[in-house]
Protein backbone atom coordinates (compact mmCIF):
# COMPACT_ATOMS: atom_id res chain seq x y z
CA UNK A 1 0.00 0.00 0.00
CA UNK A 2 1.14 3.47 -1.06
CA UNK A 3 0.78 6.55 1.35
CA UNK A 4 0.43 10.07 -1.13
CA UNK A 5 0.72 13.47 -0.07
CA UNK A 6 -1.71 14.62 -1.78
CA UNK A 7 -1.18 18.91 -0.78
CA UNK A 8 0.94 20.80 1.73
CA UNK A 9 0.28 24.48 2.61
CA UNK A 10 2.56 26.81 4.95
CA UNK A 11 2.65 30.30 6.61
CA UNK A 12 6.13 30.52 7.71
CA UNK A 13 8.57 33.18 7.44
CA UNK A 14 8.33 33.04 3.87
CA UNK A 15 5.32 34.64 1.61
CA UNK A 16 2.50 32.82 3.42
CA UNK A 17 0.28 29.88 1.89
CA UNK A 18 2.12 30.04 -2.04
CA UNK A 19 5.09 28.52 -3.14
CA UNK A 20 7.11 31.58 -4.43
CA UNK A 21 9.90 31.08 -2.45
CA UNK A 22 10.82 28.39 -4.74
CA UNK A 23 11.72 31.30 -7.25
CA UNK A 24 11.59 34.49 -4.64
CA UNK A 25 12.87 33.63 -1.42
CA UNK A 26 12.89 36.15 1.33
CA UNK A 27 16.32 36.86 2.64
CA UNK A 28 15.94 37.60 6.25
CA UNK A 29 18.64 39.46 8.23
CA UNK A 30 16.93 39.52 11.83
CA UNK A 31 18.09 37.16 14.23
CA UNK A 32 13.44 37.01 15.10
CA UNK A 33 11.24 36.83 12.56
CA UNK A 34 7.24 36.36 13.08
CA UNK A 35 5.65 34.34 10.52
CA UNK A 36 4.05 36.32 7.35
CA UNK A 37 0.26 36.20 7.92
CA UNK A 38 -2.03 35.92 5.54
CA UNK A 39 -5.27 37.56 5.67
CA UNK A 40 -6.88 35.13 8.28
CA UNK A 41 -10.45 36.67 6.95
CA UNK A 42 -10.53 34.60 4.06
CA UNK A 43 -10.46 31.42 6.54
CA UNK A 44 -12.18 32.40 9.71
CA UNK A 45 -15.42 34.50 10.25
CA UNK A 46 -14.64 37.05 12.96
CA UNK A 47 -16.83 35.65 15.71
CA UNK A 48 -14.54 32.44 14.94
CA UNK A 49 -11.67 33.72 15.54
CA UNK A 50 -12.06 35.93 18.44
CA UNK A 51 -11.10 33.53 21.00
CA UNK A 52 -8.24 31.89 18.65
CA UNK A 53 -4.40 33.02 19.66
CA UNK A 54 -2.39 33.38 16.52
CA UNK A 55 -0.87 29.81 16.38
CA UNK A 56 -4.44 28.77 16.00
CA UNK A 57 -5.40 30.84 13.23
CA UNK A 58 -2.11 30.20 11.11
CA UNK A 59 -2.76 26.32 11.71
CA UNK A 60 -6.54 26.27 10.80
CA UNK A 61 -5.55 28.65 7.50
CA UNK A 62 -2.90 26.02 6.65
CA UNK A 63 -4.91 23.41 7.23
CA UNK A 64 -8.27 24.57 5.13
CA UNK A 65 -5.28 25.73 2.70
CA UNK A 66 -4.15 22.27 1.99
CA UNK A 67 -7.36 20.54 1.95
CA UNK A 68 -9.00 22.57 -0.22
CA UNK A 69 -6.08 21.94 -2.75
CA UNK A 70 -6.74 18.66 -1.83
CA UNK A 71 -10.32 18.62 -2.44
CA UNK A 72 -10.67 17.07 0.33
CA UNK A 73 -13.49 18.20 2.71
CA UNK A 74 -13.25 15.65 5.96
CA UNK A 75 -10.01 14.03 7.13
CA UNK A 76 -10.38 10.69 8.86
CA UNK A 77 -7.66 11.93 11.31
CA UNK A 78 -6.05 15.23 12.53
CA UNK A 79 -2.68 14.53 13.85
CA UNK A 80 -0.84 17.54 14.99
CA UNK A 81 2.83 17.91 15.68
CA UNK A 82 4.03 20.77 18.22
CA UNK A 83 6.92 21.20 20.42
CA UNK A 84 5.88 24.91 21.81
CA UNK A 85 2.17 24.65 21.60
CA UNK A 86 0.35 27.91 22.15
CA UNK A 87 3.01 29.73 24.22
CA UNK A 88 1.44 33.40 23.37
CA UNK A 89 -1.92 32.22 25.36
CA UNK A 90 -0.18 30.70 28.12
CA UNK A 91 2.17 33.94 28.63
CA UNK A 92 -0.97 35.71 28.40
CA UNK A 93 -2.83 34.24 31.02
CA UNK A 94 0.26 33.60 33.53
CA UNK A 95 1.32 37.35 32.86
CA UNK A 96 -2.27 38.40 33.54
CA UNK A 97 -1.91 36.07 36.93
CA UNK A 98 1.00 37.91 38.21
CA UNK A 99 -0.43 41.10 37.48
CA UNK A 100 -3.43 40.22 39.47
CA UNK A 101 -1.33 38.92 42.36
CA UNK A 102 -2.23 35.63 41.05
CA UNK A 103 -6.34 36.52 42.11
CA UNK A 104 -7.39 36.10 38.16
CA UNK A 105 -7.75 33.41 35.67
CA UNK A 106 -8.64 34.30 31.88
CA UNK A 107 -10.77 32.00 31.00
CA UNK A 108 -9.83 32.18 27.47
CA UNK A 109 -6.29 32.17 27.34
CA UNK A 110 -6.13 28.93 29.48
CA UNK A 111 -7.76 27.37 27.77
CA UNK A 112 -6.27 28.32 24.67
CA UNK A 113 -2.73 27.66 26.22
CA UNK A 114 -2.63 23.61 25.92
CA UNK A 115 -1.09 22.07 23.30
CA UNK A 116 -3.67 20.05 21.78
CA UNK A 117 -5.69 23.10 21.14
CA UNK A 118 -4.64 23.02 18.18
CA UNK A 119 -6.16 19.78 16.36
CA UNK A 120 -8.94 20.73 18.47
CA UNK A 121 -9.89 23.86 16.74
CA UNK A 122 -9.64 22.03 13.29
CA UNK A 123 -11.26 19.37 14.02
CA UNK A 124 -14.12 21.70 15.78
CA UNK A 125 -13.91 23.77 12.57
CA UNK A 126 -14.07 21.10 10.31
CA UNK A 127 -16.73 19.33 12.31
CA UNK A 128 -14.52 16.19 11.93
CA UNK A 129 -14.65 12.84 14.87
CA UNK A 130 -12.13 11.36 13.54
CA UNK A 131 -8.73 10.26 15.53
CA UNK A 132 -7.10 13.40 16.83
CA UNK A 133 -3.81 13.44 18.22
CA UNK A 134 -1.21 15.57 19.13
CA UNK A 135 2.45 14.87 19.59
CA UNK A 136 5.15 17.08 21.23
CA UNK A 137 8.31 15.57 21.48
CA UNK A 138 10.87 19.02 20.75
CA UNK A 139 12.56 18.64 17.78
CA UNK A 140 10.61 15.34 16.23
CA UNK A 141 7.01 16.53 17.21
CA UNK A 142 6.29 16.62 13.09
CA UNK A 143 8.04 13.25 12.72
CA UNK A 144 6.36 11.27 15.72
CA UNK A 145 3.22 12.96 14.24
CA UNK A 146 4.05 11.78 11.04
CA UNK A 147 4.76 8.61 12.42
CA UNK A 148 0.99 8.18 13.80
CA UNK A 149 -0.40 8.91 10.39
CA UNK A 150 1.54 6.11 8.84
CA UNK A 151 0.89 3.54 11.37
CA UNK A 152 -2.65 4.38 11.21
CA UNK A 153 -2.57 3.61 7.48
CA UNK A 154 -0.62 0.66 7.31
CA UNK A 155 -2.76 -1.01 10.17
CA UNK A 156 -5.90 0.16 7.36
CA UNK A 157 -7.57 2.57 10.81
CA UNK A 158 -7.66 5.75 8.11
CA UNK A 159 -7.53 6.08 4.35
CA UNK A 160 -6.57 9.91 4.60
CA UNK A 161 -5.05 12.03 7.12
CA UNK A 162 -4.81 15.71 7.71
CA UNK A 163 -1.15 16.07 9.05
CA UNK A 164 0.20 19.57 10.71
CA UNK A 165 3.33 20.82 12.35
CA UNK A 166 2.87 24.42 14.29
CA UNK A 167 5.18 26.06 16.42
CA UNK A 168 5.01 29.95 17.24
CA UNK A 169 8.22 31.60 19.03
CA UNK A 170 7.04 34.80 20.95
CA UNK A 171 9.79 37.57 22.08
CA UNK A 172 9.86 36.30 25.23
CA UNK A 173 10.46 33.10 24.46
CA UNK A 174 12.86 33.54 21.78
CA UNK A 175 14.92 35.60 24.74
CA UNK A 176 14.80 32.41 27.05
CA UNK A 177 15.82 30.34 24.49
CA UNK A 178 18.90 32.75 23.61
CA UNK A 179 20.00 32.27 27.02
CA UNK A 180 20.83 28.74 26.12
CA UNK A 181 22.49 30.13 22.65
CA UNK A 182 19.78 28.95 20.63
CA UNK A 183 20.17 32.07 18.31
CA UNK A 184 23.02 33.77 16.29
CA UNK A 185 24.53 37.03 18.07
CA UNK A 186 26.03 38.22 14.25
CA UNK A 187 24.08 39.57 11.20
CA UNK A 188 22.32 36.92 9.48
CA UNK A 189 23.26 36.27 6.28
CA UNK A 190 23.08 33.10 3.77
CA UNK A 191 27.01 32.59 4.15
CA UNK A 192 27.80 33.54 8.15
CA UNK A 193 24.59 30.37 8.12
CA UNK A 194 26.29 28.29 5.43
CA UNK A 195 29.31 28.52 7.30
CA UNK A 196 28.02 27.84 10.43
CA UNK A 197 31.49 28.99 12.60
CA UNK A 198 29.51 30.02 15.66
CA UNK A 199 26.79 28.50 18.05
CA UNK A 200 23.02 29.71 17.06
CA UNK A 201 20.87 29.64 13.98
CA UNK A 202 18.09 32.14 13.22
CA UNK A 203 14.57 31.51 14.58
CA UNK A 204 11.37 31.16 12.23
CA UNK A 205 7.96 30.09 13.03
CA UNK A 206 6.06 27.81 11.38
CA UNK A 207 2.78 26.30 10.56
CA UNK A 208 2.46 23.66 7.93
CA UNK A 209 -0.05 21.39 6.80
CA UNK A 210 -0.12 18.36 4.62
CA UNK A 211 -3.07 16.38 3.23
CA UNK A 212 -1.79 12.52 2.99
CA UNK A 213 -4.64 9.25 1.52
CA UNK A 214 -3.73 5.67 0.64
CA UNK A 215 -4.71 6.29 -3.13
CA UNK A 216 -2.81 7.69 -5.89
CA UNK A 217 -5.10 10.24 -8.06
CA UNK A 218 -4.49 12.93 -10.16
CA UNK A 219 -3.87 15.23 -7.61
CA UNK A 220 -1.14 13.08 -5.58
CA UNK A 221 2.00 15.39 -5.50
CA UNK A 222 4.43 12.60 -4.48
CA UNK A 223 4.99 9.22 -2.19
CA UNK A 224 6.07 8.68 1.11
CA UNK A 225 8.71 5.67 0.77
CA UNK A 226 9.41 5.23 4.40
CA UNK A 227 10.68 6.93 7.83
CA UNK A 228 12.60 6.11 10.29
CA UNK A 229 12.90 7.47 13.63
CA UNK A 230 16.31 7.07 16.05
CA UNK A 231 16.95 7.82 19.43
CA UNK A 232 21.06 8.21 19.85
CA UNK A 233 22.00 6.31 16.80
CA UNK A 234 25.52 5.13 16.29
CA UNK A 235 26.89 5.86 12.47
CA UNK A 236 26.84 1.92 11.97
CA UNK A 237 23.23 1.96 13.14
CA UNK A 238 22.31 5.25 11.05
CA UNK A 239 23.98 3.49 7.93
CA UNK A 240 22.22 0.14 8.55
CA UNK A 241 18.60 2.11 8.73
CA UNK A 242 19.82 4.03 5.29
CA UNK A 243 20.64 0.64 3.59
CA UNK A 244 17.72 -1.24 4.49
CA UNK A 245 15.12 1.46 3.87
CA UNK A 246 16.56 1.89 0.46
CA UNK A 247 16.84 -2.31 -0.27
CA UNK A 248 13.03 -2.16 1.22
CA UNK A 249 12.18 0.07 -1.47
CA UNK A 250 14.04 -1.58 -4.39
CA UNK A 251 16.36 1.94 -4.35
CA UNK A 252 20.38 2.12 -4.02
CA UNK A 253 21.94 5.65 -3.39
CA UNK A 254 22.32 6.74 -6.73
CA UNK A 255 18.14 7.06 -7.15
CA UNK A 256 18.30 9.88 -4.91
CA UNK A 257 18.53 13.14 -6.77
CA UNK A 258 19.23 15.01 -3.04
CA UNK A 259 20.00 14.61 0.29
CA UNK A 260 17.63 17.14 2.30
CA UNK A 261 19.36 18.60 5.95
CA UNK A 262 18.38 20.17 8.93
CA UNK A 263 21.80 22.55 8.74
CA UNK A 264 20.69 25.81 10.70
CA UNK A 265 24.22 27.59 10.89
CA UNK A 266 24.79 26.70 14.30
CA UNK A 267 27.88 25.42 14.46
CA UNK A 268 27.39 21.89 17.11
CA UNK A 269 24.29 21.31 14.91
CA UNK A 270 25.84 21.22 11.59
CA UNK A 271 28.64 19.69 12.71
CA UNK A 272 26.26 16.27 12.96
CA UNK A 273 25.44 16.40 9.38
CA UNK A 274 28.86 16.81 8.37
CA UNK A 275 29.91 13.88 10.58
CA UNK A 276 27.34 12.03 8.60
CA UNK A 277 28.19 13.41 5.07
CA UNK A 278 29.76 10.15 4.27
CA UNK A 279 26.56 8.24 4.35
CA UNK A 280 24.73 9.85 1.46
CA UNK A 281 27.27 8.36 -1.09
CA UNK A 282 27.97 11.90 -2.33
CA UNK A 283 24.75 12.31 -3.67
CA UNK A 284 23.81 16.39 -3.64
CA UNK A 285 22.79 17.92 -0.58
CA UNK A 286 20.34 20.76 0.60
CA UNK A 287 19.31 22.57 2.84
CA UNK A 288 16.26 24.92 4.16
CA UNK A 289 16.64 26.07 7.20
CA UNK A 290 18.21 29.13 6.24
CA UNK A 291 14.74 30.15 4.08
CA UNK A 292 12.58 29.28 7.03
CA UNK A 293 14.49 29.44 10.57
CA UNK A 294 14.58 27.15 13.18
CA UNK A 295 12.26 25.93 15.36
CA UNK A 296 10.74 22.59 16.83
CA UNK A 297 8.79 22.21 14.04
CA UNK A 298 11.31 23.31 10.83
CA UNK A 299 11.24 19.59 9.87
CA UNK A 300 7.67 19.88 8.67
CA UNK A 301 8.95 22.76 6.94
CA UNK A 302 11.55 20.80 5.62
CA UNK A 303 9.08 18.25 4.56
CA UNK A 304 6.97 21.27 2.73
CA UNK A 305 9.88 22.01 0.76
CA UNK A 306 11.02 18.59 -0.50
CA UNK A 307 7.19 18.51 -1.68
CA UNK A 308 7.45 21.30 -3.62
CA UNK A 309 10.52 20.60 -4.97
CA UNK A 310 9.14 17.66 -6.71
CA UNK A 311 6.18 19.02 -7.41
CA UNK A 312 7.88 21.73 -9.41
CA UNK A 313 10.37 19.42 -10.97
CA UNK A 314 13.22 22.07 -9.62
CA UNK A 315 15.73 21.92 -6.52
CA UNK A 316 16.92 25.90 -6.88
CA UNK A 317 20.39 26.64 -6.39
CA UNK A 318 19.51 28.85 -3.55
CA UNK A 319 18.73 25.45 -1.92
CA UNK A 320 21.87 23.25 -2.83
CA UNK A 321 24.56 23.13 -0.55
CA UNK A 322 26.85 23.11 -3.85
CA UNK A 323 25.00 25.80 -5.56
CA UNK A 324 23.93 24.10 -8.76
CA UNK A 325 20.07 23.60 -8.73
CA UNK A 326 18.83 20.09 -9.65
CA UNK A 327 16.27 19.18 -12.24
CA UNK A 328 13.39 16.69 -12.86
CA UNK A 329 14.26 15.56 -9.08
CA UNK A 330 12.42 12.02 -8.41
CA UNK A 331 13.78 11.07 -5.02
CA UNK A 332 14.62 13.09 -2.21
CA UNK A 333 16.11 11.83 1.08
CA UNK A 334 15.59 13.85 4.16
CA UNK A 335 17.80 13.48 7.28
CA UNK A 336 17.24 15.72 10.31
CA UNK A 337 18.57 15.28 14.02
CA UNK A 338 17.51 17.39 16.84
CA UNK A 339 20.58 18.07 19.63
CA UNK A 340 22.49 14.63 17.90
CA UNK A 341 19.13 12.77 20.19
CA UNK A 342 16.91 12.23 17.98
CA UNK A 343 17.79 11.57 14.18
CA UNK A 344 15.00 10.91 11.67
CA UNK A 345 15.08 9.74 7.92
CA UNK A 346 12.22 10.56 5.24
CA UNK A 347 12.25 9.13 1.91
CA UNK A 348 9.90 10.86 -0.52
CA UNK A 349 9.34 9.83 -3.98
CA UNK A 350 7.43 11.07 -7.24
CA UNK A 351 4.31 8.95 -8.33
CA UNK B 1 -25.08 55.59 33.98
CA UNK B 2 -24.86 56.25 30.56
CA UNK B 3 -20.60 56.77 31.14
CA UNK B 4 -20.45 53.25 33.02
CA UNK B 5 -22.42 51.92 30.02
CA UNK B 6 -20.11 53.23 28.15
CA UNK B 7 -17.25 51.85 29.68
CA UNK B 8 -18.45 48.50 30.17
CA UNK B 9 -19.25 48.49 26.71
CA UNK B 10 -15.53 49.53 25.93
CA UNK B 11 -14.32 46.95 28.70
CA UNK B 12 -16.41 44.05 26.86
CA UNK B 13 -15.22 44.19 23.47
CA UNK B 14 -11.38 44.41 24.58
CA UNK B 15 -12.07 41.24 27.09
CA UNK B 16 -14.05 39.37 24.56
CA UNK B 17 -12.17 40.02 21.88
CA UNK B 18 -15.03 41.28 19.54
CA UNK B 19 -13.09 43.10 16.73
CA UNK B 20 -15.65 43.81 14.72
CA UNK B 21 -18.38 44.91 16.73
CA UNK B 22 -17.77 48.99 18.13
CA UNK B 23 -19.52 50.41 21.56
CA UNK B 24 -22.47 51.83 19.36
CA UNK B 25 -23.12 48.83 17.93
CA UNK B 26 -24.40 47.55 21.45
CA UNK B 27 -27.95 48.23 21.88
CA UNK B 28 -27.92 49.08 26.14
CA UNK B 29 -31.74 46.96 26.09
CA UNK B 30 -30.59 44.05 23.42
CA UNK B 31 -29.96 40.67 25.16
CA UNK B 32 -26.18 40.16 25.47
CA UNK B 33 -26.54 35.87 25.35
CA UNK B 34 -28.17 33.51 22.42
CA UNK B 35 -29.30 34.47 18.97
CA UNK B 36 -31.04 37.64 19.17
CA UNK B 37 -28.17 40.05 20.68
CA UNK B 38 -24.81 39.84 20.71
CA UNK B 39 -24.38 36.28 20.67
CA UNK B 40 -22.35 35.87 23.67
CA UNK B 41 -21.60 32.32 25.05
CA UNK B 42 -21.01 30.32 28.30
CA UNK B 43 -16.88 31.25 28.24
CA UNK B 44 -17.96 34.72 27.89
CA UNK B 45 -20.11 34.26 30.92
CA UNK B 46 -17.13 33.29 32.80
CA UNK B 47 -14.88 35.94 31.16
CA UNK B 48 -17.66 38.60 32.39
CA UNK B 49 -17.07 37.15 35.58
CA UNK B 50 -13.79 37.80 35.98
CA UNK B 51 -13.81 41.30 34.42
CA UNK B 52 -16.85 42.36 36.97
CA UNK B 53 -14.23 41.27 39.96
CA UNK B 54 -11.19 42.74 38.25
CA UNK B 55 -12.17 45.76 37.87
CA UNK B 56 -14.75 46.86 39.76
CA UNK B 57 -14.52 44.58 42.80
CA UNK B 58 -17.38 42.17 42.74
CA UNK B 59 -17.55 38.63 43.24
CA UNK B 60 -20.26 36.40 41.90
CA UNK B 61 -20.53 33.73 44.80
CA UNK B 62 -23.97 32.28 42.66
CA UNK B 63 -23.10 31.68 38.65
CA UNK B 64 -26.93 31.73 38.14
CA UNK B 65 -26.74 35.56 39.45
CA UNK B 66 -25.20 36.59 36.33
CA UNK B 67 -28.19 35.28 34.21
CA UNK B 68 -29.83 38.69 35.37
CA UNK B 69 -27.17 40.69 35.44
CA UNK B 70 -25.69 40.30 32.24
CA UNK B 71 -29.50 40.21 30.18
CA UNK B 72 -28.05 43.20 28.83
CA UNK B 73 -25.59 46.47 29.32
CA UNK B 74 -28.52 48.33 31.16
CA UNK B 75 -28.59 45.53 33.60
CA UNK B 76 -24.91 45.23 34.15
CA UNK B 77 -24.46 48.92 34.51
CA UNK B 78 -27.45 48.77 36.89
CA UNK B 79 -26.07 46.07 38.85
CA UNK B 80 -21.84 47.19 38.68
CA UNK B 81 -23.00 50.69 40.57
CA UNK B 82 -24.84 49.34 43.00
CA UNK B 83 -22.01 46.54 44.34
CA UNK B 84 -18.57 48.23 43.32
CA UNK B 85 -16.11 48.22 45.76
CA UNK B 86 -13.84 50.18 43.47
Amino acid sequence: MGIYIQSAAQISIQKPLTDEWLQQPIEHTQHHVRAIEPNFRDYLEAGESRRMGRIQKRALATALSALQQAQLDMPEAIITGTGLGCVESTERFLQAMVRSGEDFLQPTHFMQSTHNTIGSQIAVKLGCHGYNNTHVQDGVSFESALLDALVNFETGRIRSALVTANDELTPDYFALLGQLNYWKQEPITRQTLFNAQTPGAFAGEVSVAFVLQNSRNELSLCQIYALELLHRPSPEQLASCLSLMLSDNNLTLSDIDAVMIGKSGDRDNDAIYAQHAHLWGGRPMAWYKHLFGESFSASGLGLYAAIKCLQHKCLPSHMTLNGASISNPNCILMYNHFMNREHSLILLSTC
Amino acid sequence: MNELIDKLKQELIEVLNLEEVQPADIDNNAPLFGDDGLGLDSIDALELIVLLEKNYGIKLNDPKEGREIFKNMTTMAEYVSQHRTK
